[in-house]
């Protein structure tokens, strides 16, 4: 009996979604999505933040890393933001599809 | 051998794959894109604008050498918002007997040396780490072979005289640092910063390096991650012993042993990651397609500072494994081109897996070597595909 690679299954399910029309990378609506922008976007874009997918006690170290790194998140916010990441971003979540630059043929 | 895959899930999953590919075939030739306009890169994966991160898709690896508008960038922080070629000097101070500032003038008359080098970031393949990591989700297009010309780094350093206490070599870039981020600064062993092949790259593909490449200067370490090639350079220093900083520790190590999926491991059972993994990726045909029964497999295969000796393809999930032909163009640490051509004797779909054998005898993996980072993985690559009646 042969057995199955979950590496090579990933690798294949990745590769057979259409890399075409690039998924949103707006943050998900919620009472945190502009406290989450004000602390975020000052240094970043929310592209790197909307392909992670993370469990929590993961995300709860990428929280704690941004703070350490500048983030202006008030304390009392910090675990709400780590829940609002949490469940807008979990590992089981569909992957997030990429979009490209602009084409000259194609342009929007 | 045994197959990777078992054969009785493949049938079980064909018929929606099928399905999936039949709909998303005709849609596969178009680029889309949300207006992300960034001159002189088109049809790039959008990894990240701020910073800008842009991946190079697969199909656009069809030649030895990737022209600039097809080559990956990567950036941990901002690039430079102004520069003054004019008024840009490198310096070279630490352990020397004498430290010296360079223009780009005096660059350029000194001895150029040209390396053709496959740069590769180390973080390529992480998404395919179970449990993701985080970091840039890059699949398989954070690579790209060019050209890259300059004078060697140690006629630079000899110019200022490294004394015996010079161990590493640190470089600093001009990128704008945000917040308290730390900057982006690594070192790499004094060896390997001699070596005669690793230059202070002015040129990329025959053109003075264009800004997302680190204009006007850039280190080059050849077979290396591409972390430790900095762009914008402004600081070469030469120091007693391996810089101490964000990325070069926590940042940018691998496990000293492997590690389950998913498990901690702590910075002093960790190493620098340096050289690259031997590595390969299947190119065409591309994922989905839907082919004639003459089938030409195409790819590249890589192994860092070394060279590779082979690369074999599966088209049975791994139960038996061709040679593939290699590509004449050959160069100390560029990738090799391959091919590999079949006539698939019955339609269906077909899983088409690639692995390269490097000249010290690695071989990739048939699973991903999980580590926290998501750093240097290199399993076998794979492409599924049908055959038509």
């Amino acid at each position: 009996m042969f057995r199955l690679n979950l590496s090579l299954a990933l690798l294949l399910s990745l590769t057979c979604l259409p890399l075409l029309h690039g998924q949103s990378t707006a943050l998900p609506s919620g009472p945190l999505q502009s406290k989450i922008k004000t602390a975020c976007l000052e240094c970043h874009d929310t592209g790197i933040i909307v392909q992670q997918r993370l469990a929590k006690a993961a995300w709860t170290k990428e929280v704690d890393k941004m703070i350490k790194w500048g983030a202006l998140v008030e304390p009392s916010d910090r675990d709400a933001f780590i829940e609002y990441l949490s469940t807008s971003f979990p590992p089981d979540k569909e992957r997030y599809t990429a979009p490209r630059t602009v084409t000259g043929n194609n342009k929007r | 051998m045994k197959s990777i895959i078992s054969r009785r899930e493949l049938l079980l999953r064909a018929p929606a794959a099928i399905g999936a590919m039949v709909v998303v075939h005709p849609l596969l030739n178009f680029g889309a894109d949300y207006g992300s306009a960034i001159p002189g890169k088109q049809g790039m994966i959008v990894r990240s604008l701020r910073f800008l991160d842009l991946e190079m898709p697969v199909e656009y690896a069809d030649s030895f050498i990737i022209p600039l508008e097809r080559f990956f960038v990567r950036n941990h922080m901002h690039e430079p918002s102004a520069l003054d070629i004019g008024q840009w000097r490198l310096t070279i101070n630490g352990e020397v007997e004498k430290s010296l500032t360079f223009t780009l003038a005096e660059l350029t008359k000194m001895e150029q040396h040209t390396v053709i080098n496959t740069l590769e970031c180390a973080g390529n393949g992480r998404a395919l780490a179970v449990p993701h990591v985080p970091g840039v989700q890059w699949e398989k297009g954070a690579i790209g072979t060019a050209r890259f010309n300059g004078p060697r780094l140690r006629d630079v350093l000899q110019r200022a005289g490294v004394r015996p206490t010079g161990k590493h070599v640190m470089f600093r870039g001009l990128d704008e640092v945000p917040g308290k981020v730390p900057p982006f600064i690594r070192s790499i062993p004094i060896e390997k910063a001699t070596d005669e092949d690793t230059v202070v790259a002015l040129r990329m593909n025959g053109l003075p390096l264009t800004k997302h490449h680190g204009s006007p200067a850039r280190a080059l370490v050849p077979g290396w991650i591409g972390a430790a090639s900095c762009k914008w350079l402004t600081e070469i220093k030469v120091l007693e012993k391996e810089f101490e900083g964000n990325f070069m520790s926590p940042g940018y190590r691998m496990p000293n042993m492997p590690v389950k999926p998913g498990e901690a491991v702590r910075v002093e059972d960790t190493h620098p990651a340096t050289a690259l993994n031997v590595k390969s990726m299947i190119t065409s045909p591309r994922a989905g397609a839907i082919v004639k029964s003459r089938i030409v497999a195409q790819g590249m295969a890589w192994a860092g500072e070394a060279d590779i000796a082979k690369v074999e393809v599966s088209i049975d999930s791994g139960a038996n494994w061709q040679s593939a032909q290699l590509g004449k163009e050959h160069s100390h640490y560029a990738w090799r081109l391959w091919s590999y051509s079949w006539n698939a004797v019955k339609p269906g779909s077909y899983i088409i897996i690639s692995r390269a054998t490097d000249s010290t005898g690695r071989m990739q993996p048939d699973s991903v070597q999980w580590n926290p980072s998501g750093y240097l993985i290199n399993v076998v690559d794979s492409v599924q595909i049908h055959v038509q009646a």
